[in-house]
């Protein structure tokens, strides 16, 4: 266990002497919701939503953890192309005790990341107790891990071409985020085309958001059955994460990356 | 070869760069297409105005930003990766590279801005296309400013590693979020303080934003005092950021680094 804990340090206090990449994503989510998501929610005036600040607030957590989940991926790119991938695989580390340093490291970027902007939603919507906002959080992270192992398995694409992976995973992003329920409620997406609402459906994002948002307090009758999307998020952090596990165990040493 | 063929073609090489980089032609039509086809269309449904009449016009100004905004990576890339190097061996002064890549990536910029225009013009009809004419160069001009943001952000983070990234999200989310292409400046005039009202209607995003929607989609009549407004607003970025360029150029020069 030594090894894999040196191994999230080694990566981890890079981004930690100075803080940089976490001190932004705080500004940025400071200023998109007490800036961008006050001055739209007073444009909004679809009652069924309520106060549109909060359900933005929540929506835009959801979009960092996928933003955080999808680094996972790129980082694993990035290890390969620089040459580091090699190195580590050459390490008298098992390539499981690799896999659990690369997802935990995920995992505790995405507690620092995730801090302030949860602690801030949490003071804006306000009246919540110890268990819901632990089901907010164990959501976000099946959530995040799922993303990672995604992303991580898609990754495996970057080894034929880095330029189709990166194209695939950027295009991906916006139109997964776009096509879900992370800015507006589903009903919304239907009255827009009942085409959009369809493919709502099938991102993972739809069922996050509408899952933290149940556990906040919002109006069950605007989200998805929880039911399936506790199902759906489940299934997909062990199936992608599981996937991603064999790919690593199948990666050979000295694997040249395109 | 004269002074103005080598402006010429070290243009034409960094402009082709810019479409030759797939990842990034990936992340912004995905980007700017789904907010133009998706985001505007569904908050239109929670608001009872026509955000969507409203948002469409916006969307070309912010692919023009953010393509103007590329300009200031390419130019960290040149610096970090020493092709600066190569390019100050070349029978050109430095006064020229500067004029080079503020010009490619307002071309760059009016190109990339000027395909979401014609997306925009299948979907939402427009009353007078050919005042756009009058308008792009102005927004030419407005690109070549943003550009001078990107390329003084560039020289101040060349020495800063990956930070430049980070200063780069900073000025984009502010520049966005204080303009007037998300939400009209009523809204705004109602949230802020006046001083801050005002600054963000001469921010020049909020200009070209309102003079897309008033002139070649609303149909209004040009009004030149408009026009010089967004040239007044944009200049000094420009000529900020080429100030910052030539500097770090001349550095370079002297020293061999930054």
């Amino acid at each position: 266990m030594r090894s894999v804990i040196r191994l999230i340090w080694f990566d981890l206090k890079h981004e930690l002497k100075p803080p940089v990449w976490i001190t932004l994503q705080w500004f940025t989510f400071t200023i998109q919701l007490f800036i961008y998501g006050a001055l739209i929610s007073q444009l909004v005036t679809a009652t069924e939503i309520g106060n549109y600040q909060q359900f933005y607030a929540v929506g835009f957590l959801v979009m960092m953890t996928f933003d955080i989940g999808s680094h996972a991926g790129r980082d694993f790119v990035e290890d390969a192309h620089e040459g580091r991938l090699p190195y580590l695989l050459s390490l008298p580390i098992s390539r499981s005790k690799l896999f659990l340093a690369t997802a935990l490291k995920g995992g505790f970027e995405l507690a620092l990341m995730l801090t302030v902007p949860f602690a801030i939603t949490l003071s804006l919507i306000g009246n919540l107790t110890v268990v819901s906002v632990a089901a907010a959080v164990a959501t976000l992270f099946c959530l995040g891990f799922g993303i990672a192992g995604l992303m991580l398995g898609l990754s495996f694409i970057a080894f034929k071409s880095s330029d189709l992976y990166a194209a695939i995973t950027t295009g991906l992003s916006a139109i997964i985020i776009r096509f879900s329920t992370v800015l507006y409620p589903l009903a919304s997406l239907a009255r827009a085309s009942p085409g959009y609402a369809s493919v709502a459906r099938f991102s993972p994002l739809t069922y996050g958001a509408d899952l933290v948002r149940l556990f906040l307090g919002f109006d069950p009758s605007i989200l998805l059955n929880p039911v399936y999307a506790v199902a759906v998020l489940t299934a997909l952090a062990v199936s992608t994460l599981g996937l991603s596990m064999f790919l690593l165990q199948r990666l050979v040493e000295g694997v040249k990356s395109g | 070869m004269t002074e103005l063929s080598s402006i010429l073609q070290l243009t034409r090489n960094d402009f082709s760069y810019f479409f030759r980089t797939k990842w990034l032609m990936a992340i912004l039509l995905s980007l700017h297409l789904s907010d133009m086809l998706v985001v505007a269309l569904v908050y239109g449904k929670l608001m009872s105005f026509n955000y969507f009449q409203f948002f469409v016009p916006a969307i070309i100004v912010m692919g023009l930003f953010v393509a103007a905004l590329d300009t200031g990576r390419r130019i960290w890339l040149a610096i970090r990766e020493g092709v600066i190097q190569y390019y100050l061996s070349l029978p050109i002064s430095i006064y020229g590279i500067v004029a080079a890549y503020l010009l490619a990536g307002g071309l760059a910029a009016v190109v990339y801005s000027t395909s979401l225009l014609l997306v925009a013009l299948v979907v939402l009809p427009a009353q007078a296309v050919w005042n756009t004419l009058i308008l792009l160069p102005f927004l030419f001009v407005l690109a070549m400013g943003l550009a001078g943001i990107a390329a003084s952000l560039a020289a101040f983070a060349s020495t800063h590693g990956e930070y430049y990234f980070a200063y780069q999200q900073i000025v984009q989310t502010i520049l966005l979020v204080f303009s007037t292409v998300y939400y009209p400046i009523a809204v705004i005039s109602n949230y802020f303080p006046p001083f801050l009202t005002n600054i963000v209607s001469a921010n020049p995003l909020s200009l070209a934003a309102e003079a897309m929607r008033q002139y070649t989609f609303a149909g209004n009549s040009v009004q030149p005092l408009f026009l010089i407004n967004i040239l007044l607003a944009s200049l000094p970025f420009a000529i900020i950021g080429a100030t910052a360029y030539l500097i770090a150029l001349h550095t370079i020069q002297v020293k061999g680094k930054l």
